[in-house]
């Protein structure tokens, strides 16, 4: 057991991020189990305990008799230096064991900006950052989470990645490992990897050499016959039947999601082009409004929160959304139970349905047209305008709401100067319509604008990134075009965004420029106080690495991507005529009510889309 | 009840809780929420202020800092039914998070006095290890309880303040020396309307400027008491419910 004593603990910021101990936490000790299983986000706990994933798998693994998983997340800077200064290895919070004594260590990898934490922890731990170092007593390391649709340029720190849902797969894979261990861990290390392999869902990226031709990624060469030459995501195929989470971990310090979360369904098929959310976790699997009600009656006795989030990718598309929000309101009534809905839809259904849940605090509504003008709504596939918008606003302000949030993206393909400037003629709108309908100026409207990152797996994947020039100049012209001074104009830094442009469709050669970066001091690159661009640059420079390459250029149609062997499901062919779409302006539908649109992810997986309001 | 309309019958209940070593670093505002969930998963029927955003009528007596255990954590709680103490404390029991443990609750007759405006002092343990002679520490000791005044330099990130902390302390701060190189302290600190000092301030005096022979950063400090009026919160009441 790692020792935490009270000096240590007094001498960081907030301890309880590293004392565990928390309401529903598993308590098991290692000699009775035979796996022991760390799971975590390479993120500060605040964070990492807020991911629905981590939860879901943290109590699926710790209902197995034969499995102790228990939690790790990334020390904050001034822990990280008393636990360096003090020679202490990275612990695990239930039993603070190091985690170097783990089968298992886990890491689920939400966004490329994290992975600098990932080799700091490993590091922390004690275990050598690329896998081909590692001996037999070390972890296997595991990533899973949405990275893996393109997880070439970490494949060299990671034993295995679990493609897609993990639900199902991480039960099949510690079964593998107790099976390995009994028969005495034949051929060693290797030997369990290959087992896994075979696993659906499981890549083993040592199993895997890239080719390349004249400097360009040509190819990945499966490494024996009884490798998948493309490992396809697993889902679960029906959310009412799949196991999931009852008894959260109560955390003692306030966290960034501090609710019970409720998650209505997986995927989404609106198909907005820039997401790769929206293309990654389909089919619609929707859970029924009775097992919803039954799920949140459990866990809000378990865990004795009084606020609810329905989560999903956007969860006012839930087929029974008004009934549901009747029922769990009236099952709750005595309850004192606050609900929420975390992604609100523009239309004035959803401002009703806000009005009912919020009744008074009028906190602020939350909306994402995108982009600032009809044509460039279109080009994405986004399928709102300007219309939807006004009439959302206008209802929400005639409920009494004030301040509104815009969500929008600059740097978007074929975008026009009169694109960013159509930003902040839709703001000024919004302000403009206050104003009508209440006769009184006070509206307060934020627009907040990112930089477009073109991601794998999205109809953009093919896409050149703007360059740090021409984002900063579009900044510019959006904040000389905001006049009004209800409008708060927020914006994110273009390096950063830069940077994960490069990481997000990046080859397996990046890997030692990562190490580079950690090595140089890089660590927590997604806060924007610890981000330092110069760590980066040097590790680009150092080892001439050309970033230009991986993110400036429009890919060439038939290119190979170093990221189509860990798929989704959905098809190449589709994504590019999507891309010939949004060069058009053409919409596609959803196809969750409507027409199969043909993106193949339903026959290649063996799922189907299961929603409440399909005609089928 | 019969005829016209029943009208909801309250109650008060005040508790003696812990703050044990697994909360320690948590702090006031999170050690209170902490404690309406377990109210919460305890169903016991808290009394809730009126409007939309309706909070638990639950108040706690004196905030402890972080880093500070205590066996003397006191908080009220309205509820809008009258329940048997023991059924109350049963509820409570097996909900309770590691850390947190119930030492006596009391239903009370009336709406009480708030507690924050009840309690007016407080006694601490001082546990910290000593790297010098006992009679170091009795020598430093005695002169700082013998002083007329003595001001503290408390900075804060946002200002830095004089404090006369003589003025806080009721009676001598007194010490033993332990087992495993350790020295025990007590002391009792008052709590005003004006204000008050944290034992690790005096601790933090007790180096600075008496010399005092220990290392304080490694001192553990405990809550041992809570008074109001020379009276211990719960100690008044009859059938107290001890668990």
């Amino acid at each position: 057991m790692v020792p935490l004593t009270p000096d240590l603990l007094q001498a960081v910021t907030k301890p309880a991020r590293y004392t565990g101990n928390e309401w529903n936490m598993s308590r098991k000790r290692h000699e009775d189990v035979a796996c022991t299983f760390a799971l975590s986000m390479p993120d500060v706990y605040e964070v990492g305990m807020s991911n629905l994933g981590l939860k879901i798998l943290y109590e699926i693994l710790n209902r197995r008799e034969d499995t102790a998983a228990e939690r790790v997340y990334a020390p904050w800077i001034d822990m990280e230096a008393e636990m360096r200064k003090r020679r202490l290895p990275l612990f695990s919070l239930e039993t603070r064991t190091p985690i170097r004594e783990f089968d298992f260590l886990g890491f689920s990898l939400q966004y490329e900006m994290i992975y600098t934490n990932v080799l700091n922890m490993l590091d922390l731990a004690e275990i050598p950052a690329y896998a081909v170092e590692r001996d037999e007593d070390a972890p296997f390391v595991v990533g899973g989470g949405p990275c893996v649709y393109n997880v070439e340029p970490v494949a060299d720190f990671f034993d295995l990645f679990v493609i897609g849902e993990g639900e199902e797969v991480l039960g099949e894979l510690v079964a593998a490992f107790v099976r390995w261990k009994n028969e005495g861990r034949p051929k060693g290390r290797a030997g369990f990897l290959r087992r896994a392999a075979g696993i659906s869902g499981v890549y083993v990226p040592s199993f895997y050499t890239p080719r390349y031709i004249d400097g360009d990624f040509a190819g990945m060469e499966p490494l024996g016959e009884d490798v998948p030459t493309v490992v396809y995501k697993r889902v679960v195929r029906d959310m009412d039947e799949a196991e999931t989470m009852e008894n959260p971990v109560v955390p003692y310090i306030g966290i960034v999601h501090d609710r019970i979360m409720l998650e209505l369904f997986r995927g989404c098929s609106r198909g907005c082009r820039f997401c790769q959310a929206g293309m990654a976790y389909r089919p619609v699997r929707e859970r029924s409004t009775k097992r919803l009600r039954a799920l949140a009656r459990e866990m809000a006795d378990a865990t004795g929160y009084d606020e609810m989030s329905l989560t999903s990718l956007s969860s006012a598309d839930y087929s029974c959304l008004d009934g549901l929000v009747d029922n769990l309101m009236e099952d709750f009534a005595e309850d004192k139970v606050s609900f929420s809905l975390p992604s609100l839809r523009i239309d004035s259904f959803s401002i009703g349905l806000a009005d009912r849940m919020q009744q008074v605090r009028k906190s602020g509504l939350t909306f994402a047209p995108e982009a600032g003008t009809q044509r460039m709504r279109d080009v994405i596939n986004k399928g709102v305008t300007e219309e939807d918008l006004m009439n959302a606003v206008s209802a929400a302000f005639r409920k009494g709401w004030k301040s509104v949030k815009l969500y929008f993206m600059l740097g978007l393909p074929t975008e026009t100067d009169e694109d960013i400037i159509g930003v902040a003629r839709l703001a000024k709108k919004v302000v403009d319509r206050y104003q009508e309908i209440t006769g009184k100026r006070g509206a307060k409207v934020t627009i907040s604008v990112s930089c477009f990152v073109p991601k794998a797996f999205t109809p953009f994947q093919w896409s050149a990134q703007n360059t740090l020039e021409e984002f900063e100049r579009k900044q510019r012209l959006l904040k000389e075009n905001i006049h009004d001074r209800s409008i708060q104009f927020n914006y994110h830094d273009a390096r950063v965004s830069r940077l994960e442009g490069v990481l997000a469709r990046g080859d397996r050669r990046l890997s030692t420029v990562i190490y580079e970066a950690w090595k140089r001091g890089a660590r927590f690159d997604g806060w924007t106080d610890q981000f330092h661009e110069e760590y980066w640059l040097g590790a680009f420079e150092a080892l001439g690495v050309d970033r230009a390459y991986y993110n400036e250029r429009e890919r060439r149609r038939d290119e190979a991507f170093p990221w189509e062997h860990t798929s989704p499901g959905v098809s190449r062919a589709f994504l590019r005529t999507e891309w010939d779409r949004a060069v058009k302006g053409e919409l596609t539908p959803d196809c969750r009510r409507g027409r199969c649109t043909g993106c193949a992810v339903c026959p290649t997986i063996g799922a189907r889309v299961i929603d409440g309001g399909a005609r089928t | 009840m019969s005829g016209g309309t029943p009208k909801t019958v309250g109650g008060y209940c005040r508790a003696r809780i812990t703050k044990d070593e697994a909360l320690r670093y948590i702090s006031h505002l999170d050690y209170a929420s902490l404690m309406q969930r377990a109210i919460r998963r305890a169903k016991l029927p808290a009394a809730y202020s009126e409007g939309f955003n309706p909070h638990m009528k639950l108040s706690f007596a004196s905030a402890l800092s972080v880093g500070v255990t205590s066996e003397a954590e006191y908080m009220d709680l309205e509820l809008a039914e009258v329940l048997p103490e023991q059924e109350i404390a049963d509820r409570l029991h097996p909900v309770l998070p590691d850390g947190v443990r119930l030492i006596g609750l009391k239903v009370l007759d009336d709406k009480p006095k708030a507690l924050m405006a009840l309690v007016d002092e407080a006694k601490y343990e001082v546990t910290v290890p000593l790297c010098g002679s006992f009679d170091g520490v009795q020598a430093a000791l005695a002169s700082f309880n013998a002083a007329k005044e003595c001001v503290y330099i408390r900075k804060t990130p946002k200002k830095t303040r004089e404090i006369e902390i003589r003025q806080y302390m009721h009676g001598d701060v007194c010490a033993k020396e332990e087992q495993g190189g350790l020295l025990r302290m007590t002391m009792a600190i008052r709590i005003t309307p004006g204000g008050s000092v944290k034992p690790q301030e005096v601790l933090a005096l007790l180096c600075e400027r008496y010399a005092l022979p220990v290392q304080p950063d490694c001192a553990s400090v405990h809550r041992l008491a809570l008074f109001g009026g020379g009276k211990a919160l719960l100690s008044e009441c009859a059938g107290e419910v001890r668990t």
